[in-house]
């Protein structure tokens, strides 16, 4: 033993000015808006355009008081408590409808955006080692979080201000407009005090932002549910943060203190995250990382099963969630299908008679289930590409294993993966609709049309394979093929398409079952498509050079 | 012998940079042959050619008498591949990333796995997220040596080992060469090439340089010699194929041609040799010699 003694690092920094904790939020906060100058401008101006689009769209389509009593359903019982506490409905206007019912989408992208932003400069930074480089330099203990927290701070103002003034510029109460603003920021502020903690807890960024994430679901959860068991909300409504931005009631009768508790929840929240970033070492977690097998499965021993075990949690969460909407929206048909001053709009909209309202509520909402599948089989693609551009393909590839056997070992995943959703997806969906309506036809004719849009869906997917295998780089233009068939397949009938253009879409040919018998010679020759459109693809991988960093 | 790996002529090009401009490589079955080269020459590329991850433009290539191109699976078989940047998916353990590459190969070994965790003290229940770079290349290193591979194929296999993991990758190698596999090592750490290879290729800006034994290339490279001498070495800078003379009293200091190195030392014997030491060019040497006129040029452009 050596008689040195050292000196005990403390972590309670003594008597020193508050300044040192905070040297360098100056230049970090520069450093972070010179590393945003893209990305968190593009969320404001996205989240702003989205708020006029939804107003002029809810402008032209309740011009009328018929038109306005018509939409007023959708603020109504189970399905009006999915978007909000529905002040207001007893005197609908347009702009109390944008905020009651559209004004979730603007709470869950605030949250989103902010939460992201957290991570990206806490804990994604420490994950990557970029932390350490700023921290061996003149940077105090507190600054990077400070740093960010300012940015979000400022973030969330500015759109406060921005979703103001587009209210105020459509002519509706600029004061009404802000408070409505001031509930969306305050959402993206909860979140950034809950992620400023969650990034203390667990080692990984995409573990921290996936536990606010979940936090926000179960926010909605418990919101829509209190919403659910009483009129403009119950007491379980307000243990959930989104319900406080809806309890201001802007253009009802507009108060500001419900946003106290927003406040009093992100201060709160930051707090800990102080707290417990002081209390650990630069690039640990207070959870550490859990350890797994120390040898593969056995059955995880091909290219098909190796395809599965990456894809699977995404193929799981993917199907359990549109499950869960599914029934939601089943549910919902009674309510919908009340053909009592019902518009012509919405009567075109759900198949032009009345007497089939059920059967064409459920069809557009087969379709949407339907497109959601494709969004899930492209990015499952585009997560294929990934594993090219990463580099992780290359190993693979240099086993024993082919091209052909790699990517359609993927395909095939993605294939029955989009087949299963829609098979519970739609089970779940037609037991809802079975239940409220109480048909238990229903059950079965609903799980049959979300089977019979698989054919098109699989076209999507094919698309997608053939682009990977020639274009590798282009595989993002599927995008454009997903949200045309969605606005095709929702507004279609409405803004009289032409056949022709709606004729290039795949799941136009299923048509819309369950109002629509199922097209059976329809569907094989979309899938002859997607098998052609796939093989196409696959030879074109075969053909190239495998491409990495 | 026969060849192990065979290309003529081979050329690709990435748009407009040519990153392999007509090499031929040619690596006996049995040998362990280093392939040394700085960034950028092209090392990467010749090896994902030879595992037809890549096409070549033109020229003839031969892997273990087959064309990875077109026999890559049947090819692939017979090789293991250690990239030089491993990436591991985020979610599987380096265990499961051991077993699934092993067995898409058409099985490993679990005698020989066991083993090399062992040595190299890998932690085989870990996410792959969670491990180091140099961790992340043991995984793929264990999982390239456990197979029964006749070929390896290793890129820059070491760069994130430490000292004493790189001893043990040495030891292993050189047991892989015992039992009669052939290694293509791709490096720029020059002294583990020394230890392993029986041959080397240098690669510069996408061709071979020059390839041949340690043993051949030092003949053409210059040995330094320092010598304690009892008089003046008075006329050793005539003596041909010295350079560099450095005298300090009765201490010279001189590079010398390899082929004239016996001349050399027998002049020094007429000032009275009391001591001698010469060192054989590293092959930090051999290629400076080979990239110096490079740096010559970059030297250049500041004069």
């Amino acid at each position: 033993m050596t008689a040195t003694t050292v000196r005990e690092p403390s972590r309670a920094h003594t008597g020193r000015p508050p300044g040192h904790v905070l040297a360098g939020t100056g230049t970090l906060i520069r450093l972070i808006l010179r590393r945003e100058r893209i990305k968190l401008p593009s969320w404001l101006l996205g989240v702003t355009l989205l708020l006029a689009y939804f107003d002029t769209v809810v402008s032209e389509s309740t011009k009328t008081p018929e038109q306005l009593q018509d939409v007023k359903r959708f603020t109504e019982g189970t399905i009006g408590a999915v978007f909000g506490p529905g002040y207001g409905r007893d005197a609908i206007t347009t702009e109390r409808y944008v905020v009651g019912v559209y004004g979730l989408f603007f709470f869950v992208l605030a949250a989103l955006m902010t939460l992201l932003l957290v991570s990206r400069h806490t804990r994604l930074d420490e994950q990557h080692g970029r932390v350490e480089l700023l921290r061996a330099t003149v940077v105090g203990r507190y600054a990077q979080l400070t740093a960010v927290l300012a940015v979000a701070v400022g973030a969330n103002a500015l759109l406060a201000l921005l979703l103001g003034g587009v209210l105020a510029g459509k002519g509706y109460d600029a004061g009404q407009g802000l408070l409505f603003g001031a509930g969306v920021a305050a959402v993206g502020l909860v979140f950034a005090g809950i992620t400023a903690f969650t990034v203390q807890v667990t080692q990984y960024s995409r573990a921290a932002t996936g536990i606010a994430g979940a936090l926000l679901g179960a926010a909605w959860v418990v919101r829509a549910v209190g919403d659910m068991i009483q009129d403009h909300g119950s007491p379980l409504s307000w243990f959930s943060p989104l319900a406080w931005s809806n309890q201001t009631r802007p253009y009802v009768d507009g108060r500001w203190w419900p946003l106290l508790l927003s406040l009093g929840l992100a201060t709160a929240a930051t707090a800990a995250g102080y707290a417990l970033s002081a209390r650990r070492d630069v690039g640990a977690g207070l959870v550490a990382a859990r350890t797994g097998a120390a040898t593969a499965a056995p059955w995880l021993a091909s290219p098909l099963a190796a395809a599965f075990r990456l894809q699977r949690s995404a193929l799981f969460w993917w199907t359990a969630a549109l499950s869960v909407f599914g029934f939601v929206f089943g549910g919902a048909a009674d309510q919908i299908a009340d053909a009592d001053g019902i518009s012509a709009d919405r009567l075109d909209m759900f198949g032009g008679s009345a007497d089939t309202l059920v059967s064409g509520y459920l069809g557009v909402i087969t379709l949407f289930t339907a497109v959601f599948a494709g969004v899930m089989a492209v990015l499952g693609l585009q997560a294929v590409r990934a594993e090219e551009a990463r580099g992780r393909a290359e190993p693979v590839l240099a086993t024993a294993t082919s091209r052909t056997a790699w990517l359609g070992g993927y395909v095939a995943v993605l294939s029955l993966g989009v087949v299963g959703l829609l098979l519970a997806a739609g089970f779940t969906t037609g037991l809802g609709a079975a239940l409220s309506v109480g048909d238990a036809a229903l059950l079965w004719d609903v799980t049959v049309a979300h089977l019979a849009h698989a054919p098109g869906v699989l076209v999507l997917l094919g698309v997608a394979v053939l682009l990977f295998g020639l274009l590798p780089r282009a595989i993002g233009a599927t995008w454009a093929l997903i949200g045309y068939s969605l606005f095709a397949g929702v507004f279609g009938t409405l803004l009289d398409l032409p056949q022709g253009v709606r004729d290039l879409l795949p799941m136009e040919h299923t048509g819309r079952p369950p109002l629509d018998d199922v097209p059976w010679p329809a569907l094989a020759i979309l899938l002859v498509i997607a098998a052609a459109l796939t093989a196409a693809g696959i030879a074109g991988f075969r053909r190239r050079d495998l491409e990495t960093r | 012998m026969t060849a192990a790996i065979a290309t003529s002529g081979l050329v690709k090009s990435f748009g407009r940079i040519r990153a392999l401009n007509r090499l031929d490589l040619t690596v006996e079955s049995g040998e362990v042959h280093g392939f040394l080269g700085p960034n950028g020459a092209g090392k990467s590329t010749t090896v994902r050619v030879l595992l037809g991850l890549l096409r070549a433009d033109s020229g003839g290539v031969e892997v273990l008498g087959g064309d990875p191109w077109r026999d890559a699976v049947a090819l692939h078989r017979r090789m293991a591949y250690v990239p030089g940047d491993v990436e591991l998916w985020p979610n599987l353990t380096g265990g499961e990333t051991i077993d699934l590459l092993g067995r898409l190969r058409g099985g490993l070994d679990p005698v020989a796995r066991a083993e090399l965790i062992e040595r190299f003290d890998l932690d085989p229940t870990r996410k792959g997220r969670t491990y180091s770079k140099g961790n992340r290349q043991k995984v793929a290193i264990v999982a390239a040596l456990a197979s029964d591979a006749e070929l390896l194929l290793l890129d820059e296999p070491t760069s994130g080992l430490d000292p004493l993991m790189e001893a043990v990758f040495q030891d292993v190698i050189k047991k892989m060469k015992a039992e009669g596999r052939t290694v293509l090592l791709s490096s720029h750490i020059l002294a583990q090439v020394e230890q392993l290879a029986d041959r080397v290729s240098i690669i510069r800006r996408g061709e071979i340089a020059q390839t041949g034994t340690l043993a051949e290339m030092r003949h053409l490279t210059r040995t330094t010699i320092e010598a304690d001498l009892d008089r003046p070495a008075v006329g050793l800078d005539q003596v041909p194929g010295v350079h560099d003379l450095v005298a300090e009293g009765g201490r010279v200091r001189f590079a010398v041609d390899g082929g004239h190195l016996d001349a050399a030392v027998r002049a020094l014997t007429g000032f009275g040799l009391r001591g001698l030491t010469s060192h054989p060019p590293t092959l930090e040497e051999l290629m400076l010699r080979h990239y110096g006129d490079e740096l010559a040029e970059a030297g250049g452009g500041n004069r």
